[in-house]
């Protein structure tokens, strides 16, 4: 049918025929199985390495009392953990911790992230607050803590206070940047086009800003987490940085890293959750 | 004068000031820039006149200030002095009836093919269902059809600016000011594309500014051919084009009789080697 001296069957001309198609879809297959051995290959590394860690330690601390007593075990370790789920008290802590570094995380960040992405409307304005903001950056969130539980009594409301400004900060300067690192060629284009301020800023530079925004979401799950924990080791009756404060002034270190698992797990939920939300709202950023 | 006139033309015609004008009128425009307390004039003394209908093409040394010129003429930059005007008037603001494009295609990449056409039409509050229809139609008509619901990301190059050329012409601006807009293509996209643009902008009478490198494109493309000299930048010589065929297939253009004595003189004319 063709005069072509390569015999190319993809470039043939008419079309690809249906073993040209089958082949791609092969070789497609292929890769999508390659891709999917490399990615269960470094899970079960990444599963390894957990258990000669675990092991390592569990073998350390098995005839030595006095390491045991400093480092706990893995065993000790699981073992607090099961008494702690079955009297409850596991999920308590972690729930109302959990609840501080939520409504901490989702307070702060809606402040932050306004104050930021409106900063984009006045250069002047973002230029006369630019100090105080990097010298508020700068406290260390535990100096406020005793102000804080002065102002805010020693219940939830202060757990919710510490975790929100150990946030808000983060939020304003990451929605910033995203706000004012916008393509000036493309808030030209949108001015060409008619569009107003409002316009600019509601169809360019909110979405625009998108990617840094979640990217300081990812990193104030951390920052959420720490003030809670904060604000619970100055004064409370609950919690997981209750139970990290109690078990470690009684020396009993196995129930100390018990909470502790328990706070990495919290952590990683909500940073799941967060990568989770981030993928629903970017579609566009799983292509390509 | 000519049969076909955009609606937004004839309504401009309507009123006595701007009646038989041409679109754009440069006259003695000039610009500098500070550059680390040092005055630098990008733009010498620049006079030019784009009429209804017209392809002009502007060739010029690199940094000779051809982006400032047209960022001047659409309003995102003041110039120092001289004037502007558009459809007859003293320019104030954001001229109307004006498309820009820029050789960045500038999709926004959160937006489908079709909701990055509709941006313009959505800005100047056109209802949903009209914007969508509009749009569909224009995508169609640069062969776009079945890559509405695309996004930016999964297009080719090619096909991303043949995006960004439905986002400008779907507005229907009368005038299209075109920064280099093809020189990140491939020569056979570019050829396509090109003869596209004409083809479009020619059956609809609009106007053009295209500011381009590439010598071949200008003379391709266009009624007439601007060379500007290198910084302070100020018109060097005008060409006016007469291919003697149909000036919306460029491969026809760039085989013309006459297409490459233009391309010897213009390119001598740049005296690319001096610089
Ligand atoms: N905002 C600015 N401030 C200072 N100098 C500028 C500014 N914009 C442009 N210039 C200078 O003006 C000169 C002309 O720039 P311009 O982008 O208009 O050139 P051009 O002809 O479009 O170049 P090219 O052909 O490379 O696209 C350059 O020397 C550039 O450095
Ligand atoms: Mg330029």
């Amino acid at each position: 049918m063709n005069g072509s001296p390569l015999p190319l069957r993809a470039t043939a001309p008419g079309g690809v025929d249906a073993a040209t198609q089958a082949a791609a879809a092969r070789r497609l297959a292929a890769h999508r199985r390659a891709r999917l051995r490399a990615t269960l290959l470094v899970i079960l590394s990444q599963i390894a390495l957990l258990a000669a860690f675990l092991a390592l330690w569990e073998y350390m601390t098995a005839f030595d009392k006095q390491a045991a007593f400093m480092f706990g075990s893995p065993s000790a370790i699981a073992g607090f953990l099961m008494t702690m789920a079955r009297d409850g008290s596991l999920w308590r802590d972690t729930y109302v911790t959990g609840v501080e570094t939520l409504l901490g995380f989702l307070v702060g960040n809606v402040i932050g992230t306004l104050i930021g992405l409106s900063l984009w409307y006045s250069r002047f304005v973002s230029r006369v607050i630019e100090p105080f903001v990097i010298a508020l950056g700068s406290i260390p969130i535990i100096a406020l803590a005793p102000i804080i539980i002065i102002w805010f009594g020693t219940g939830l409301t202060s757990k919710i206070a510490m975790s929100t400004l150990s946030v808000v900060i983060v939020a304003l300067v990451t929605s910033y940047k995203g706000a004012v690192g916008v393509d000036e060629d493309q808030i030209n284009l949108m001015r060409t086009l008619g569009a107003s301020k409002f316009q600019i800023f509601r169809k360019l530079v909110v979405p625009a800003s998108l990617a840094d925004i979640f990217a300081g979401f990812k990193l104030t799950v951390g920052f959420a987490l720490i003030g809670a924990i904060v604000g619970e080791f100055m004064s409370s009756s609950e919690g997981l940085g209750h139970a990290i404060f109690k078990a470690g002034s009684l020396y009993i270190i196995p129930k100390v890293f018990a909470a502790l698992v328990a706070t990495i797990a919290l952590a990683l939920v909500l940073t799941f959750i967060v990568g989770k939300v981030e993928k629903l709202l970017m579609p566009w950023r799983r292509l390509g | 004068m000519s049969a076909v006139v955009s609606p937004a033309l004839a309504a401009r015609a309507g009123a006595p000031a701007a009646a038989g004008a041409p679109p754009l009128v440069v006259a003695h425009v000039a610009k500098s820039f500070d550059a680390d307390g040092r005055v630098v004039p990008v733009i010498g003394d620049l006079s030019l006149t784009l009429n209804e209908g017209e392809i002009v093409a502007i060739v010029g040394p690199s940094g000779c200030g051809k982006t400032t010129l047209l960022n001047t003429l659409c309003g995102l930059i003041a110039p120092d002095a001289g004037r502007i005007g558009w459809f007859g008037k003293e320019m104030s603001g954001q001229p109307a009836g004006v498309g820009y494009m820029l050789q960045k295609d500038l999709l926004l990449p959160w937006r489908t093919a079709l909701r990055n056409v509709m941006l313009g039409l959505e800005i100047r509050g056109v209802g949903l269902s009209e914007a969508e229809e509009r749009a569909h139609v224009m995508l169609d008509q640069l062969g776009l059809h079945g890559f509405a619901d695309h996004y930016p990301t999964t297009l080719s190059g090619g096909m991303r600016q043949r995006v960004a050329l439905a986002r400008t012409l779907v507005n229907e601006p009368d005038v299209l000011l075109l920064d280099e807009p093809f020189a990140a293509l491939d020569f056979q996209t570019k050829l396509l594309i090109e003869s596209d643009t004409a083809r479009l902008v020619r059956e609809s009478r609009r106007s053009v500014l295209l500011i381009t490198h590439d010598i071949e494109e200008a003379v391709s493309v266009a009624d007439r051919v601007i060379v500007l000299t290198k910084r302070p930048t100020r018109v060097k010589a005008v060409y006016d084009i007469a291919l003697g065929t149909e000036r919306t297939d460029m491969i026809a253009a760039r085989e013309s009789a006459g297409f490459v004595d233009y391309v010897r003189r213009i390119w001598a004319d740049l005296d690319v080697t001096r610089q």
